[in-house]
């Protein structure tokens, strides 16, 4: 083994005992108090709301495109209504969430892959719709970090951290344990909306969505 | 009998003098849009979807050369740029302090968006393979097209809105099936500037 190989795994294996060892702080996280509960709700909007965000798309290899996301969300019914633009207005893709099923009512080429469409209303869903049910877990740490944990039926999880000072981050992991998406939120948020938000999905293909909120309304 | 051929005496000149009056205007401002060259202008887009309360605003700017360049810029909410020199079209955005290629060409259709807007001001709605047009005098003067089967699916109408200096383009309404619609409202309109090539060429 050479001495550059032998750094390689040193390196690796930090990440990994690190990777590791977030995760066992996240599980010691007990039931935290019921007042604490509502802060795992606080970052995303508590009643109906539309919204106009500058998106940067960048995949893999550095390419980047620049569009319009337009999203309106009704919290209480769990629904969604969103629309991608280009610049000049044109109507790349448009699909609700209703009643738990995403529908596409309109999708160009590159846009028009059904996979596509259920992949950008699942990040749609990450960034604007609170997990569905109670956390399993929930607290608060020392220097005033909330910790929110959700565990779905299908073993996947559902991590929300931060405060309002320092941001706040969504973590999705996929029944494999794998980290899928990654979301940071920062302020200031209007009408419950988060102005800079930031999605790195690393999972089945790798992306980022980099999002400045444009317009908001209730 | 007396009565229609009064109806005839009066109503046919009037109707006669509307007619040429129409055709003089249609002729004068074909004839305005025929000496224009270039032109440079600032946009206000707003654009109405059905599921917006508001209009989602855009603002921007063009420069036109009637050899055949455009340049249409946005710069507001986000700075993108659609640079036709010839047959030649590129498209960038600006972020993280620089330009950079747009991955989402769509040439074609943007080519096609481009060849009508280049029509549009040079006053060739004629020559439209996609949309037939009526001129409407009155105020303001107006030509309306109106899209052939195929666009239609995307496109309703568009009406062009006429300056009162001949030549002008005022607004432009564009309306698409389902209500939603775009408005673009050219301000500051410089009419023959002359500008360097490059900025046809480079964001």
């Amino acid at each position: 083994m050479t001495r550059r190989q032998g750094l390689h795994i040193l390196v690796l294996s930090g990440l990994i005992f690190s990777m590791g060892c977030a995760l066992l702080t996240e599980k010691a996280i007990g039931p935290g108090s019921p007042d604490d509960l509502s802060l795992c709700y606080v970052i995303f909007p508590a009643g109906s709301w539309e919204s106009v965000h500058k998106i940067e798309a960048t995949i893999r290899g550095g390419a980047s495109s620049t569009l319009l996301g337009v999203t309106r969300g009704d919290p209480t019914e769990r629904g969604l209504h969103s629309l991608l633009l280009t610049p000049e207005g044109f109507i790349l893709f448009e699909a609700e969430l209703r009643d738990g099923k995403i529908r596409t009512l309109k999708a160009v080429a590159p846009f028009d892959s059904p996979a596509f469409a259920i992949g950008l209303m699942e990040d749609v869903i990450l960034l604007f719709l609170c997990p569905q049910g109670k956390p399993a877990s929930w607290g608060k740490r020392g220097d005033g970090t909330r910790i929110c944990l959700w565990e779905g039926p299908d073993s996947s999880r559902t991590e929300i951290k931060g405060s309002m000072e320092r941001g706040w981050r969504i973590l999705r992991q996929d029944d494999q344990g794998d980290v899928t998406r990654e979301v940071s939120l920062n302020g200031p948020f209007v009408h419950g909306l988060a102005s800079h938000l930031e999605l790195r999905a690393f999972k089945p293909a790798p992306y980022k969505l980099r999002m400045t909120l444009v317009q908001a309304a209730p | 009998m007396k009565r229609i051929l009064f109806f005839l005496a009066v109503i046919f000149p009037i109707l006669l003098c509307a007619a040429t009056g129409h055709s003089q205007d249609w002729t004068s401002i074909q004839e305005a849009f025929r000496k224009i060259k270039s032109v440079r202008a600032e946009f206000l887009q707003k654009r109405h979807l059905q599921i917006l309360k508001d209009p989602l605003l855009s603002e921007g700017r063009f420069f036109f050369d009637a050899s055949g360049s455009l340049r249409w810029e946005y710069l507001k909410p986000l700075r993108s740029v659609m640079l036709q020199k010839g047959d030649a079209i590129q498209l960038y955005h600006f972020s993280e302090g620089k330009w950079k290629p747009e991955m989402i060409q769509a040439v074609e259709a943007r080519r096609m968006v481009l060849a009508e807007i280049h029509q549009w001001f040079q006053g060739r709605f004629a020559e439209s393979k996609v949309f037939s047009h009526i001129y409407s005098s009155g105020s303001p003067p107006r030509v309306v097209l109106t899209p052939k089967e195929g666009i239609n699916k995307f496109i309703s109408r568009i009406e062009i809105l006429l300056s009162a200096k001949p030549g002008v383009i005022d607004r432009v309404e564009i309306e698409e099936p389902g209500n939603s619609r775009t408005s673009i409202e050219f301000r500051n309109v410089e009419i023959n500037p002359s500008f360097p090539s490059e900025i046809f060429e480079k964001p």
